[in-house]
Order: C-alpha cells, then sequence, then structure tokens
C-alpha cells in the first residue's frame, strides 16, 4: 500500500499541496482528479522523492521511502522521457541496463500488446505509439506499484482503447496503480477509487462502484457536485 | 454491455447480462463461464468488479464453481426458468409504468402490441 499522509508543499511561496491523504492498494486502480494546476503531478514527484515535501509521511508498505522503497514503484510520466534518435531496442536496452526489476519477457509481450516494432525510432513514432512505448517502458518492471501520468493526453480515440486494455489484462494484476487522468469517461468502469483534488486538499475519496450503488452517481456526477 | 450508462452499478449490469443471455437459451446449463479477467477485457470493465458480479451470482445460484475448475451456468433449470421470468416482468412494469400516464385503455394497447409484434417479426424474417 501507498500511503500519503497530511503531504505540505510549497513552491516560494506558492502552497500547492496543503495536507493531502489517501492511500493506493494493491489490485486496485486509484484515479487522481483535479482542475489544471492542482498539484495532481507534484503528487506523483512527491510519491517518487523527485520533489521534497515540507511536512507529512509518504509510507510504501509501511515504511517511509527510501532506496528499496523506490525501487518498488515505477512512475510514467506524460511524455517519453527517451532520446528521439533512439530506436525502441535501444530504449528497452538503456532501461535493461539501469533499472533492477526490468523484466525482458514482459517488455517483449508488452510489444506485442501494443502491437509495437522495435525498429522504430522514437523521433518517428506518432503520438499515439509514442505513449505506448513510454508505457511499454514503464510497465516492463516488475514492481508492484505504477504511477502513470496522463496516459491518454492528446491522444486519439483508438490509441486510447488500446492502453485502457491495460487495465484489464495480467500485466497489471495484483499491482497498485495511481493515475491521474483528465478523460475520465474512458475509464471509470475501469477504476477502483477516485481521489478528488482541489485547492490543495483532498476534497473527496470514494469507491467507483459505491458511487453508483449507493448514490445511482456516475462518477462525472460527483466531480460535477465537488467541483461546480 | 450498455457503454452510456454510468449511474447503474457495473456488478449489477454484469448480472443482468448474464441473465439476459440464460433466459434466451444463449447460455446452456452446465456451460463454462469465461474467467474473470476474459469478462473484464471483453467487457472492458474492472475485473474487481466481475469478480464481485461472479460472487453474487453464485449466491443467487446461477452460476457454480467447483475447486480448480472454471465457474459453469447452473444446471437447476427451475432456477434457469426463474430468470426468464424475472427478466419478463420486469420488462412488462417498465413498460406499464411508461405507458400508464398516456391512459391508453389495455385494449387499444394489446391490439398495438399484437400489431408491432407482427411487425418486427416480418422484418426479421426478411432480415
Amino acid at each position: 500500500m501507498i500511503e500519503v499522509i497530511e503531504v505540505e508543499k510549497s513552491y516560494g511561496r506558492k502552497k500547492i499541496l496543503k495536507g493531502i491523504s489517501f492511500t493506493a492498494k494493491k489490485g486496485e486502480i486509484t484515479c487522481l482528479i483535479g482542475m489544471n494546476g492542482v498539484g495532481k503531478t507534484t503528487v506523483l514527484n512527491a510519491i517518487m522523492a523527485l520533489t521534497p515535501i515540507n511536512k507529512g509521511k509518504i509510507l510504501i508498505d509501511g515504511s517511509p521511502l527510501d532506496k528499496t522503497g523506490l525501487e518498488k514503484i515505477t512512475f510514467i510520466p506524460d511524455t517519453i522521457t527517451m532520446l528521439p534518435k533512439m530506436t525502441i531496442a535501444e530504449a528497452m536496452e538503456f532501461m535493461n541496463d539501469f533499472y533492477t526489476y526490468w523484466n525482458q519477457e514482459r517488455a517483449n509481450e508488452l510489444l506485442g500488446f501494443f502491437r509495437l516494432n522495435r525498429k522504430d525510432r522514437i523521433s518517428s513514432l506518432s503520438k499515439g505509439n509514442a505513449a505506448k512505448v513510454n508505457l511499454m517502458l514503464g510497465l516492463a518492471l516488475d514492481v508492484d506499484y505504477v504511477l502513470m501520468d496522463e496516459p491518454f493526453s492528446g491522444i486519439d480515440m483508438f490509441s486510447r482503447e488500446e492502453i485502457t486494455n491495460v487495465f484489464t489484462s495480467h500485466l497489471i494484476e495484483n499491482r497498485a496503480v495511481i493515475i491521474t487522468t483528465h478523460e475520465v469517461g474512458d475509464i471509470e468502469h475501469l477504476i477502483d477509487k477516485v481521489v478528488l483534488l482541489d485547492d490543495g486538499l483532498v476534497t473527496k475519496e470514494f469507491s467507483a462502484e459505491e458511487a453508483r450503488e449507493n448514490e445511482g452517481k456516475s462518477v462525472i456526477d460527483v466531480m460535477r457536485e465537488v467541483y461546480q | 454491455m450498455d457503454r452510456n450508462n454510468n449511474r447503474d452499478p457495473v456488478y449489477l449490469q454484469i448480472i443482468r447480462y448474464f441473465k439476459e443471455k440464460i433466459a434466451i437459451g444463449e447460455l446452456q446449463p452446465g456451460e463454462e463461464v469465461p474467467s474473470r479477467r476474459e469478462l473484464a477485457h471483453r467487457m472492458k470493465v474492472n475485473p474487481n468488479t466481475v469478480q464481485r458480479a461472479y460472487k453474487e451470482m453464485e449466491q443467487q445460484g446461477l452460476i457454480y464453481t467447483e475447486r480448480n475448475h472454471p465457474s459453469k451456468i447452473t444446471t437447476d433449470i427451475n432456477a434457469l426458468g426463474k430468470v426468464r421470468d424475472e427478466l419478463i416482468v420486469e420488462a412488462v412494469d417498465n413498460f406499464v409504468l411508461s405507458v400508464r400516464s398516456i391512459n391508453v385503455p389495455v385494449e387499444e394497447l394489446l391490439e398495438l402490441v399484437r400489431a408491432k409484434y407482427i411487425v418486427q417479426d416480418d422484418e426479421e424474417v426478411k432480415a
């Protein structure tokens, strides 16, 4: 489990996170939602210790973040970070060299899953395929925790559909997934939990299926109530 | 499954899908049902939700699981017959509810229903 406890973060004088708490469990998909600039990416960066926090705690399997804890997490940023002139195969080799938990077999499987060609150069990829390569590189790590920052942004409908197929596949089975997105409609039947962020705080944390069952509301209905 | 229905609990939508398939005989007594993950993939829904639907269907006696085997549709013909009755009554209830407000005499209504049925049957034959 990832536990984010009362986390505060300021950039200069501006307080972005004002005491954020939520949890993400294994075997569940947790979706972080908030308007632009609300600090979703900051939360992910804080979990990865890419940005120091001012207050609060982040626990992975009950322990504070350290090198071992961080190795259990794969962070998939919203754009691919590999050099444009690399081929997909070279990007895979790079991952293999630098990441302890790189799983070549799983990477090959993901190549097939997304129908990617390992000889293609990163610079030649369509936006949709670049997003798929980005996901492939992140999901091929054999770790329990997956953070995805806006995996659908700026991607055509068919690529989005292919990417959502990941969520029902064994490729994320038993992992804890935290995803940020603006395209909730695409995945509202796929996520377990929703965490709504507003003004530096968690305004609501709820189970998508329970909102439907107990209140007859879709995830988007709940969002409208909170944000309007 | 109806992709536009985002307000009904997904597990109930899954159960309904199975009941419909049972009622029209597309799922036969004793037939294997897809694995949790396979169905999640096909319907594009969360595998945990499928798990919940299967558990509920097991409790309702619609499917059963023997140790280490895929789940199967029950062979209890009575239980399966009830599913069909239940769906028909539910559909008629909804129909009556929506048509009541227009105050149509029942005889006229039945005539209309009969006529519609014949037209639809003809269209199916042509197709």
